[in-house]
């Protein structure tokens, strides 16, 4: 439904001051955890600004969002914004599933359908109330006083599920399905093109995709990083968290 | 011989990249890594030039035979080509 007035608010996101203008419930309501009421900022002093005229929307309907609704654009837009907006602070988003175990961030990333959610699940199921999902479909990373976190954000795709919380992070699997689960470390060479794979990337600018590259080179460099096949089973959520737990 | 616009050669870790930009990201949907004999010549092609100048250059800095060079700059032409990335 298409609302007469946008509502512009105040927010926190990944530790980043935010104003976002939202017209449809959808995006409004996954960011209400990250709403500020009273910031200690003026709007007018945040650098994030994710605020779209609605002709932005008619025209991505027309044209690279056929099909989806007005709500989903939003949805869409906003969190590429963001995303955008991400690789000036030291960060980027990696298309992942991302679980907390031991205050620990654990994200298991690949291309949609693979299966991340189903694994991270698993280790809800296992762990109990010992862990948490922090943001199911693509999680803010940055680094922030030498160290590498991973962030909940509004954006966290079909599920919706994701914590208003910054965690470490502890490490990167890159998953694939198979019959029998397996694990191991990567290179940071054969990290390059998978990580590259689920993040921003098509991109207007040199410049942008300089600082993907450079915030990619480091995480790679300086976190822990796996490729993982594992199957639907309580043994794939041990497989895995055997070799990557970090407490 | 010359590469198309919108692609940019990087370094990242030790390892080389091509990634597109702008309009390239409609064809070329990923990243390409080279080692560094492919990055020394995709550098060149992106400006421009030809297979006899990549085989002259490659013996004048790296101090190879004449076959290798051939060999190389053959192979890499070959793997340019299959990418599409030449205009």
């Amino acid at each position: 439904m298409i609302k007469e007035k946008p509502i512009v608010e105040q927010y926190k996101i990944a530790d980043i001051d935010v104003t976002m203008k939202t017209y449809y419930q959808r995006t409004y309501n996954q960011a209400k955890k990250y709403h500020v009421k009273n910031p200690s900022w003026k709007p007018e002093d945040t650098d994030v600004r994710l605020s779209f005229g609605h002709e932005y929307y008619e025209m991505k309907k027309n044209t690279t969002l056929k099909g989806s609704t007005f709500e989903d654009i939003e949805y869409i837009c906003t969190g590429s914004l963001f995303n955008r907006f991400l690789l000036k602070y030291n960060g980027c988003m990696l298309h992942s599933s991302a679980v907390v175990v031991d205050g620990h961030a654990y994200l298991f990333s690949a291309n949609s359908g693979t299966g991340k959610s189903t694994h991270t699940n698993l280790w809800i199921k296992h762990f109990g109330e010992k862990a948490f999902i922090l943001n199911d479909d693509k999680p803010a990373l940055r680094k922030v006083n030498g160290c590498w976190y991973a962030y909940g954000t509004p954006w966290s795709g079909k599920t919706d599920l994701n914590s208003n919380k910054k965690v470490k992070l502890g490490a990167i699997v890159f998953l694939e399905r198979s019959d029998n689960n397996w694990i191991e470390p990567i290179s940071v060479k054969e990290a390059i093109p998978r990580f590259f794979r689920q993040t921003v990337r098509k991109l207007d600018f040199e410049e942008t995709m300089d600082a993907v590259l450079e915030n990619m080179e480091k995480v790679i460099t300086e976190v822990p990083i796996y490729k993982m096949g594992c199957n639907i089973s309580d043994d794939a959520v041990v497989t895995a968290y055997e070799k990557i737990r970090r407490v | 011989m010359k590469i198309k616009e919108g692609y940019i050669l990087r370094e990242v870790a030790e390892s080389y990249v091509v990634v597109p930009i702008g309009e390239a990201t409609l064809d070329f949907n990923g990243m390409m890594t080279l080692n560094g004999t492919g990055a020394f010549l995709f550098e060149r092609m992106i400006k421009g030039t030809t297979k006899e100048k990549l085989m002259q250059d490659l013996i004048t800095i790296y101090k190879i035979d004449k076959e290798t060079a051939k060999t190389d700059v053959v192979d890499f032409i070959k793997k340019v080509k299959e990418a599409d990335l030449f205009e």
